[in-house]
């Protein structure tokens, strides 16, 4: 990586459409098998969208994806925490960034957020990494 | 139902969990990753940060819903989620000893909210690996003002 890791530095975005297909592959890969994420009639009783959505958990994978990337890669990465604050509806396109809001002491801290296209944030949280 | 406030603090016993390299891989497939790194089939390996979703979030969990006098009940949501890296990252071959614990039980509005850690070392050295910290949110499970009326 070539960014600058100072206050103010801005993540490389992610932008991913949740599909059918994520949602399956990301189930199968953490093992997550609620079928809230993948089975139409199961989401139409429970889910709080009435629709399948997306694992929160995939949500993190991205933002960390983002994160890590920036970071230059995975053992700079000392801590990543997320607030799930609004579901992530199958058929829609979300993008996840951050943005260095401190350096200290070898660890630069990492504001992190995921919108969807409308501009529901699904997702905030906090990153830090060595620097 | 209301969580079982006497839980706090209860540690469950630990599980084994061994990294491998085809995990790895498929994870990293799934999140659309692109550092070769975690494609490799090399000493390079490496797992990307949130790997440790595989065996933290249901395993983790497990023992935990698995006891009957936590009080648990199926309508849920992940809340939150937080994870602490030790010193590198987990490589293909890494034994993890994964020791799950109830790190609080909380109420906010009608939701309760429980906090499952669970605390992730090297088999070999004894080293942190890894630990999580989820918070899942029991919808609709606070103990109501009736219920606590009733009680008193």
């Amino acid at each position: 990586m070539t960014s600058t890791i100072e206050v103010g530095a801005e993540l490389e975005p992610v932008t991913q459409t949740a599909t059918l297909t994520t949602s399956v592959m990301y189930a199968g890969a953490s093992g997550d098998l609620n079928p809230l994420h993948y089975d139409e009639g199961f989401a139409s009783q429970v889910s709080p969208t009435g629709g399948i959505i997306a694992h929160g958990m995939f949500s993190m994978g991205l933002v960390s994806r983002a994160l890590t990337a920036f970071a230059g890669g995975p053992e700079r990465v000392v801590e990543v925490a997320v607030r799930f604050t609004r579901p992530w509806p199958l058929g829609t396109t979300s993008t996840f960034g951050g943005k260095v809001t401190d350096v200290s002491d070898g660890v630069a801290t990492v504001s992190l957020w995921g919108d969807t296209e409308d501009g529901t944030r699904i997702l905030r949280g906090t990153g830090r990494i060595r620097v | 139902m209301a969580l079982n406030q006497d839980k706090v603090g209860t540690t469950y016993p630990p599980y084994t969990y061994e990294v491998t390299r085809a995990k790895i891989h498929e994870y990293a497939v799934a999140l659309g990753e692109t550092d070769p790194r975690y494609l490799s089939d090399g000493d390079d390996c490496a797992a990307p940060p949130t790997f440790a979703a595989c065996f933290t979030v249901i395993r983790g969990g497990a023992a935990l819903f698995a006891d009957p006098d936590l009080g648990t009940h199926p309508a849920l949501v992940h809340g939150s989620q937080r994870y602490v890296y030790g010193e590198r990252p987990l490589r293909p071959g890494d034994v993890l000893e994964c020791t799950p614990r109830i790190a609080d039980i909380s109420t906010r509005g009608a939701n309760e909210m429980l906090t499952v850690e669970v605390a992730c070392r090297f088999q070999d050295t004894g080293e942190p690996a890894v630990t999580s910290e989820g918070v899942i949110v029991f919808l609709g499970s606070a103990p109501t003002d009736d219920a606590e009326e009733g009680a008193a």
